[in-house]
């Protein structure tokens, strides 16, 4: 859960590209950073607890740190606090060889009880440390740096994205496995990062490495050897996204920025896809897809979606379930020929792919609901079915689960058997109105300001309206550090009504006027008599407001988009919550945007 | 000398163009396919700007979400003007935030590249303002030029005896911000006029005079008359088909329905057999046109339904409006009230606002304005003013 950033042929601008693009990943992880450049002077090292602004601020006072390549790390703890120590890059005894690494090395323990006993002493907490010590065994035996480097990957167990520079050596040596790394390519300069944006701003055409390559990047060009140890040449894509796209563009926050951008990630989610005077929907990335069945397999906010989405298949007619990926991975149900779909918004979180690749063991056909393109779900699935909400910045996911949602809209009547829902169709064109309509017309400010000393938040709907309570409730605590919970308005007086005090305002997702909506408003009640706050989201239609302190409106429409646009109010109200506790919206504390570690 | 920075100032909400207003500055209004803001940006781009800041308030987000970052990779950035004071107190904003000189111009006028270029090209160091030819002074900022001089400068003024007016276009060294510090408000707010004025106190002034389009969007039926401008001098951003009329590609145009050039079809649109759209039309993305629709000198913002046979004549449609079968917008010439004036025989069908939801079999008067939110239902004849969020029965 940490970002990686290298670069070679970058001449006196080293430095700063490797600081520029550690400040474009911050998102990944930020509890410490640093990097390492080779040149004429040797290996330099500078790293620091903190925030890239401490980084930044360390390297300021270094007049000795140049090089002409150049490695970066800013790092999520998985071994060891955030200390100066435990921040990579991490050096060998004699401080020749610095290595950067995303991932877990699993033996570490073995290795590192190893090098010990043949002399190396290590000054840090973490796995990784025992790789620069390998490599300096390497060395010490008479290998090339190259060399070294190969067998001490080979030695490696666990997932690894990494990056080594060796003293007197022009050269980057990077391997991966099962973490993500891409290689930037440009005329005169080569760069690798676990994440495009890092090196966006230079150049748009990129490589993407496979697991178990190794590669060697020199000013003269760049070369990858495959598992299988030949040379492989991989093609070079290029990415479409603006490096400005990732800028804040005057908010606060990439969050609310985010937010802001929905009506726009939502056109092209459906850009092409939804006739409506012709009654069709296309997905042309999955013309030869049959499903029977769907286990649909995700973690944190993109598993709310996929309890979204196996609503929406059921009631088309597709058996479908939606399980946490973490536990799928470990306690696999009877496949029965279930299509498994990996819903994730990056196509890198470990746990996902550890429940894809389980389903694809067991013979299972997959696909990925993603929004990276050539990301590693998206390459390992036999289908993949692209949400296009642009890059997402923000640790709390908005834009991408409002994504996710229509997405498997598309894809729930794309399966179905029966003929498609036109007025769903019509519903999902007006989408992208109707969530600007919410973002003009919102009182969530208001209301976040009303309950800002609240002890905690109750989360509450039934049916297509539960995953949006499960939803709203985990954006709450993430960004806000409060105490929430999101649940079936059913289970409420099977327990938790026992927590619910005039302190704990209650969320109500009521949308039309069906019997889960009138259900829903007996809920209220219940609540209402113990003395809580009430707030509904509601389209007007179940009546509601009679029962309620606060209404937060969205425009009627499909029970189906009813929920995308519900949840955009939910966003609303925990952003505005978090930003007027001063929380740090986009990178809440011990989060991280991609979890790349199981 | 050398100006590399501009200054556009969009904060205002353009209260004369309400309701159209209710959402959105006037800044983002649209100007055929575009928003008015997004013209301006183009041309400042076009003429060599390398940074652009954004002077917002009003309904910021709208501008933030459709521009980000940058534009045609020109970076921007934003500064809030959190009271709309004036344009003067606006420009202020950006002081410290930008480093002088600085081209500075409003942001809800349609203008031609000649103009800016113009200014950029005269400036010397000394303030300088674009002067244009325009048959109407007396409804702008006039202005007196003398050999390169600014010599007068009056807003709005009564007589006829001027033929120039002030294009809003100034380039500016650093003692600007000073001289409006010390220029004295009226009404609580500093006007960037009365800036000129200041400077002009200071010394000389230079004023320029340009050519080129100047299309300034005050009135809601000036939104009609930008369009028809830009579609003639061919000033759209979608794939053109045949000779001015421009499909987006991601249209979908029944084989039946008739485009009649000037038209323009954005993005996502669908639009059904026997539909008959242009001239002089706009449809912005993801609009859907029913069938055996008619629409002639129309602008259709994001997101509007047309019902199966309805008609649209001079109308200004705002986002996500809906109009049910078989109405009928029949067409201007008509009388409008804007802020409690009369203005007679506008060639104005009607604006529908944001959101406004009009029933089927409804017949609209000439000059009629409908509210954002507004609900018409059925069967209704609509004359006058229905305000923001009005439920109209018949």
């Amino acid at each position: 859960m940490c970002g990686i950033i290298g670069c070679v042929g970058c001449g006196d601008e080293t430095l700063s590209t490797l600081m520029h693009g550690l400040s474009k990943l911050e998102y990944r992880g930020y509890d410490s950073a640093g990097v390492a450049l080779v040149g004429s002077g040797g290996l330099r090292v500078d790293k620091t607890a903190g925030e890239i602004a401490a980084l930044e601020s360390s390297v300021a006072d270094r007049d000795d740190l140049s090089g002409t390549v150049g490695v970066g790390h800013t790092r999520w703890s998985t071994h060891g606090p955030p200390t100066d120590d435990n921040a990579h890059p991490h050096r060998d005894c004699a401080g020749r060889v610095a290595v950067v690494h995303n991932g877990i090395i699993e033996n570490y323990r073995e290795l590192r009880d190893e090098l010990s006993a043949s002399g190396h002493t290590f000054d840090s907490d973490t796995d990784t440390e025992v790789v620069p010590h390998l490599v300096e065994a390497g060395l010490d035996a008479g290998n090339d740096p190259e060399r070294a480097f190969r067998d001490a990957v080979a030695r490696l167990e666990g997932s690894y994205a990494l990056a080594c520079v060796v003293e007197g050596t022009e050269a980057v040596l990077v391997a991966r496995n099962d973490s993500p790394l891409v290689l930037g390519i440009d005329d005169d300069a080569t760069y690798l990062a676990s994440d495009v944006p890092a090196f966006r701003a230079f150049t748009d055409r990129v490589v993407y490495l496979e697991d178990g390559d190794v590669a060697r990047l020199t000013p003269a060009g760049w070369s990858v050897t495959g598992a299988d140890g030949r040379p492989r040449e991989p093609a070079v894509e290029t990415v479409e996204w603006d490096a400005e796209d990732t800028g804040k563009s005057g908010y606060d926050h990439f969050m609310l920025k985010e937010i802001h951008e929905q009506p726009r990630a939502l056109r092209q989610c459906l850009r092409g896809r939804v006739d409506e005077l012709g009654g069709d929907v296309t997905l042309e990335e999955l013309d030869d897809l049959a499903v029977d069945r769907a286990h649909l397999v995700a973690a944190g906010t993109s598993y709310h979606a996929a309890v979204y989405g196996a609503r929406l298949l059921r009631a088309d007619g597709v058996p479908a379930q939606a399980f946490l990926s973490h536990e799928y991975a470990v306690a696999p149900p009877p496949m029965e020929d279930a299509t498994v779909v990996g819903v994730s918004q990056s196509g890198e979180t470990a746990d996902t792919l550890a429940a894809t690749r389980t389903a694809r063991r067991r013979g299972a056909e997959t696909l990925a609901l993603t929004n990276t393109v050539g990301s590693t779900m998206a390459r390992e699935c036999d289908h993949v079915c692209y949400i296009r909400s642009g890059p997402e910045i923000g640790v709390a996911a908005t834009k991408t689960f409002a994504g996710q949602q229509t997405a498997l809209n598309l894809l729930s009547q794309r399966l179905a058997d029966g003929p498609v829902d036109r007025e769903l169709l019509a519903a999902l064109r007006d989408l992208p109105g109707d969530v600007q309509a919410v973002l003009d017309g919102t009182d969530a400010e208001a209301v976040a300001e009303t309950y800002l000393d609240a002890e905690a938040y109750f989360f509450i709907g039934r049916a297509l309206q539960q995953a949006v309570a499960m939803e709203g409730a985990l954006k709450m605590k993430e960004i806000t550090y409060r105490h929430a919970e999101g649940f079936a308005a059913g289970e409420l007086k099977h327990g938790t009504l026992a927590l619910v005090t005039p302190d704990t305002p209650v969320v109500a997702a009521v949308t039309g006027d069906d019997e889960a909506a009138r259900k829903t408003v007996g809920s209220i009640k219940e609540v209402e008599a113990r003395g809580a706050p009430v707030v509904a989201v509601t389209d007007g239609r179940a009546d509601v407001e009679r029962y309620v302190d606060h209404v937060l409106e969205i425009p009627e429409t499909h029970p189906r988009t009813a929920a995308i646009l519900a949840n955009v109010q939910l966003q609303l109200l925990a952003y505005h919550t978090a930003a007027k506790l001063g929380r740090p919206v986009d990178k809440p504390r011990n989060l991280a945007k991609s979890v790349t570690v199981e | 000398m050398n100006v590399t920075t501009g200054v556009v100032l969009a904060a205002g909400e353009g209260t004369r163009m309400r309701p159209l207003t209710h959402d959105r500055p006037k800044t983002m209004l649209p100007a055929a396919d575009r928003p008015v803001l997004e013209h301006v940006l183009d041309v400042l781009v076009d003429c060599g700007l390398e940074r652009i800041r954004l002077v917002v308030g009003y309904e910021r987000d709208r501008v933030q979400e459709h521009f980000g970052h940058a534009h045609r990779d020109v970076p921007l950035t934003y500064v809030r003007q959190r009271k709309q004071l004036g344009s003067g107190h606006a420009l202020q904003q950006a002081a410290g935030a930008v480093e002088p000189p600085v081209l500075v111009l409003n942001g809800d006028r349609v203008i031609g590249e000649d103009v800016v270029a113009g200014v950029l090209e005269a400036f010397d160091g000394r303030p300088t303002v674009g002067a244009l030819e325009h048959p109407e002074p007396s409804k702008y900022g006039a202005v007196r030029v003398d050999d390169g001089r600014l010599t007068e400068l009056v807003e709005r003024p009564d007589d006829g005896d001027y033929r120039l007016i002030n294009a809003g276009v100034y380039a500016f060294d650093e003692r600007v911000f000073d001289a409006a510090d010390r220029t004295a408000r009226r009404d609580g707010e500093l006007q960037l006029p009365d800036v000129i004025g200041t400077l002009m106190d200071d010394g000389e002034v230079r004023a320029v005079r340009t050519d080129g389009l100047w299309g300034d969007a005050t009135y809601p039926w000036d939104l009609l008359y930008l369009n028809r401008e830009l579609l003639a001098r061919e000033r759209v951003d979608r794939p053109r088909r045949e000779e001015a009329v421009w499909v987006a590609d991601s249209a979908r145009v029944h084989g039946t329905a008739t485009l009649q050039p000037p038209v323009v079809v954005g993005p996502d649109v669908e639009v059904a057999a026997g539909a008959v759209v242009g001239p002089n039309v706009t449809v912005g993305r993801n609009g859907t046109v029913g069938a055996n629709v008619t629409l002639r000198n129309a602008v259709l913002d994001a997101d509007c339904r047309v019902g199966d046979g309805a008609t649209l004549a001079d109308c200004v449609a705002g986002r996500k409006v809906a109009v049910g079968v078989g109405s009928a917008v029949v067409g201007g010439p008509g009388d409008v009230h804007v802020e409690g004036r009369v203005f007679e025989d506008r060639a104005l069908g009607a604006v529908l606002a944001d959101r406004a939801t009009v029933g089927g079999g409804v017949t609209v008067a000439p000059g009629t304005l409908v509210g954002a939110d507004a609900t018409v239902g059925d069967g209704v004849f609509l004359s006058g003013t229905v305000a923001d969020g009005a439920e109209v029965v018949r």
